[in-house]
């Protein structure tokens, strides 16, 4: 402990102190003109009626009451929360046994199997919801069709995009192969970062595939799996493109997202004021989970 | 040698400025600049010929107007509209617009540019004029003008014996043989929410008449009243017979098109805008018709009644205000028919014109009739109910789904915009 010591007091360097003022006033500058002040602007937007033209109207809070009596907002409520859920439950996990597949029989078919996975999420998501209408769509698409060929009339009657009840899976389905390409090629590099010798001891110690993937690499990859399933999270919160551009929220709420939700009362139903307080929950559910993963980070940091 | 590297560059800046002062003011001298926004690429597509003719001509016949065009898409033109609408800056001088409801919330704003006068002069149809008035005043032109009714398949029918239905119990047993001869009696396209509503306004029009929309809009009946129930409760049950298939929610409306042009589906109840597709034989190679949506003899709707809307319309904002005359001049020569003449399908709103396919004839010609023209609801409600109006179509289409109760919620929703209903 040397926290008594003594220093001795410095003139203020006032250069510096303005050096660095004036290095950091642009990105300040560029936050609060793009960020706050949007963000203060949609605070402040949700507790008006506004139809975009005309005069705004103070009503308090009634847009955010008005939202949690509306079933669509429910839905689409409920919906992003399944869609976190499962996108941590299944995508995560997915991305994790597919990259330590790939470090751990490293061929000459690894990067291009890196490169094939990681495709899907090059492209831009109005191609990979035309790709899944294309797969899915009843009579003319790929499963349809196959499903014709071969006589299979149980897999032919199987609305994917029009039955309630699947439609979220036929997206999310789509999704997961659209977004786990980057969560692959993110934990590979993480875990071709692993020392040698570390693996070389595990074996040593007489550690199988299972036990060193379990007991050695998830532990050392843990970080960048949290990453992960904030991305997710709030990814999933904001989900706007594919449900859109696949059914338009439909069959009835049934793939219906706060983005979509959003737009809707934004742009189509004139009424920003509702939307701004859609785009209010969104903020702050982003914001909690974040902060909460966050620091559960920090508080195994610090027992550790 | 340093010295005469420096002397260039300031020669070569010096010359740069001048020529681009010289091309601007030049520019800004002699040519007014019309900034117009629309929804088509002036491309190749048979969809777009008549909008390439419009920017192609108009520029050549008017050397001292600089016409910029802006193609936006759909969505595109109704959101970047829509938003440029809220700011109030950088407004186009001429946009496309489907008129209507959504274009009198721009009027009653105050962001229009009133031609009343100035397009007086131009021969139009009255329900196109209509739809680009607002409370008494023209805000801009509509050449062509869609109606909706029921496109057939007359090959398929006449291969199986089958006559065009006059009556919904002739549709229903057309329907029938139909699905008993393995076809799909309609085409919908329910997953992109809109197409499903043309013929939920023709179910509710031959149960109650023009009155029974009117009213509601009015605020003089419900949504749920009884005429609206009894159209849903119809709908309801030709779902759950089949007639749009077994998918009707999993096909889009490019889908329902393909049905049609491949003659699985033997009916299409849709806007005229299909006809240059559905007469073109590099589409489709059946053989369709277009007739009015059937009677229901005993109900208050007649046959003359008809659904329709503008089918491309341009409307002018203030900021146009100083070059007013160029304005007046575009939208002339929206309306001039030798312009008109490129488009292979939709129905002229210019009198004189003459139909450019059998399809867009049969379609004219019902229009003709016509002695009641209803805009289509989603151009004549307030724009923050019309998306709730296509969602609750929809939950008619899911699987023991309470018609009457999704009424009422949309109900609910447009006494919360428009006021209560009498009772």
């Amino acid at each position: 402990m040397q926290a008594t010591q003594i220093r001795p007091r410095r003139p203020r360097d006032w250069r510096g102190i303005v050096f660095q003022a004036v290095m950091l006033l642009p990105a300040i500058a560029f936050l609060a003109i793009f960020m706050y002040y949007p963000i203060e602007e949609t605070f402040r937007l949700s507790l008006m009626r506004s139809t975009g033209l005309g005069d705004e109207v103070y009503v308090g809070f009634q847009n955010y009451a008005r939202l949690f009596r509306d079933a669509e907002f429910r839905a689409g409520f409920v919906n992003v929360l399944l869609w976190a859920f499962w996108s941590v439950v299944i995508q995560i996990p997915y991305s994790f046994f597919v990259a330590y597949a790939l470090c751990l029989y490293r061929n000459h078919f690894t990067r291009p199997l890196r490169a094939i996975f990681f495709l899907a999420n090059v492209l831009p998501s109005a191609i990979t919801a035309m790709l899944g209408q294309f797969v899915f769509a009843p009579r003319y698409g790929v499963i349809a069709t196959l499903a014709q060929r071969f006589k299979w009339t149980w897999l032919q009657r199987i609305d994917f995009l029009g039955d309630p009840d699947l439609a979220f899976w036929s997206i999310f389905a789509l999704a997961t192969w659209a977004y786990t390409g980057f969560g692959i090629v993110y934990l590979m590099a993480n875990i071709e970062q692993i020392p040698r010798d570390i693996e070389e001891a595990a074996k040593l110690d007489g550690a199988n595939r299972w036990q060193y993937a379990w007991h050695v690499v998830l532990p050392m990859v843990a970080y960048p799996i949290r990453i992960l399933a904030i991305l997710s999270i709030v990814g999933s919160l904001k989900l706007f493109d594919l449900p859109y551009l696949m059914t338009r929220g439909g069959p009835g709420y049934a793939t219906t997202t706060l983005g979509i939700i959003l737009y809707q009362q934004g742009f189509v139903n004139w009424q920003y004021g509702r939307a701004a307080a859609i785009g209010v929950v969104i903020f702050l559910l982003s914001l909690v989970f974040t902060v909460a993963l966050f620091s559960m980070q920090r508080r195994e940091g610090e027992l550790q | 040698m340093v010295q005469g590297k420096w002397t260039r560059l300031v020669v070569v800046l010096v010359a740069l400025v001048l020529v681009a002062a010289m091309a601007t003011t030049a520019g800004a001298q002699s040519r007014v600049r019309l900034t117009v926004w629309g929804r088509d690429l002036p491309d190749d597509d048979p969809a777009h010929a008549y909008i390439r003719e419009v920017v192609t001509t108009f520029q050549a016949k008017n050397p001292d107007i600089e016409l910029e065009y802006i193609a936006l898409g759909d969505p595109g033109i109704q959101d970047k509209v829509k938003v440029s609408m809220a700011t109030n800056t950088d407004l186009p001088d001429i946009f496309q617009t489907w008129g209507g409801s959504t274009m009198g919330g721009y009027a009653d704003a105050g962001r229009l540019l009133d031609l009343t006068e100035e397009l007086e002069s131009i021969p139009t149809s009255a329900a196109a004029k209509a739809a680009m008035s607002w409370k008494g005043k023209t805000y801009g032109v509509a050449p062509f003008f869609a109606i909706a009714g029921v496109y057939v398949n007359e090959g398929l029918f006449e291969s199986l014996g089958l006559t065009v239905p006059t009556t919904l119990q002739e549709m229903e047993e057309v329907a029938d043989k139909l699905l008993a001869a393995g076809y799909q009696p309609f085409a919908l396209g329910a997953r992109d929410k809109w197409p499903a509503l043309a013929t939920y306004m023709y179910l509710v029009n031959r149960y109650g008449g023009m009155e029974a929309f009117a009213d509601a809009q009015a605020r003089r009946a419900r949504f749920d009243s009884e005429p609206f129930v009894q159209a849903a409760l119809k709908y309801q049950e030709w779902v759950e017979k089949g007639y749009f298939g077994p998918t009707p929610l999993g096909e889009a409306y490019g889908d329902a098109q393909l049905l049609m042009a491949t003659g699985i589906a033997g009916m299409h109840v849709t806007g005229s805008w299909m006809n240059a597709q559905y007469s073109d034989p590099g589409f489709t190679d059946q053989t369709l018709g277009f007739y009015p949506f059937p009677l229901l003899p005993g109900g208050k709707g007649k046959i003359t009644d008809v659904m329709g809307q503008t089918d491309i319309g341009f409307a002018a904002t203030w900021v146009a205000a100083d070059k007013k005359d160029a304005v007046v001049r575009f939208m002339k020569h929206l309306m001039d028919p030798e312009v008109i003449a490129a488009e292979p399908g939709r129905i002229s709103s210019v009198p004189g014109v003459v139909a450019p396919s059998r399809l867009t004839q049969m379609a004219a010609d019902v229009f003709a009739q016509a002695e009641a023209v209803q805009f289509w609801w989603d151009q004549d409600l307030p724009p923050n109910i019309t998306t709730p109006l296509n969602d609750t179509i929809l939950k008619f289409f899911l699987p023991g789904a309470d018609v009457r109760q999704a009424l009422a919620e949309f109900e609910e929703l447009a006494e919360e915009v428009m006021g209560p209903a009498a009772r």
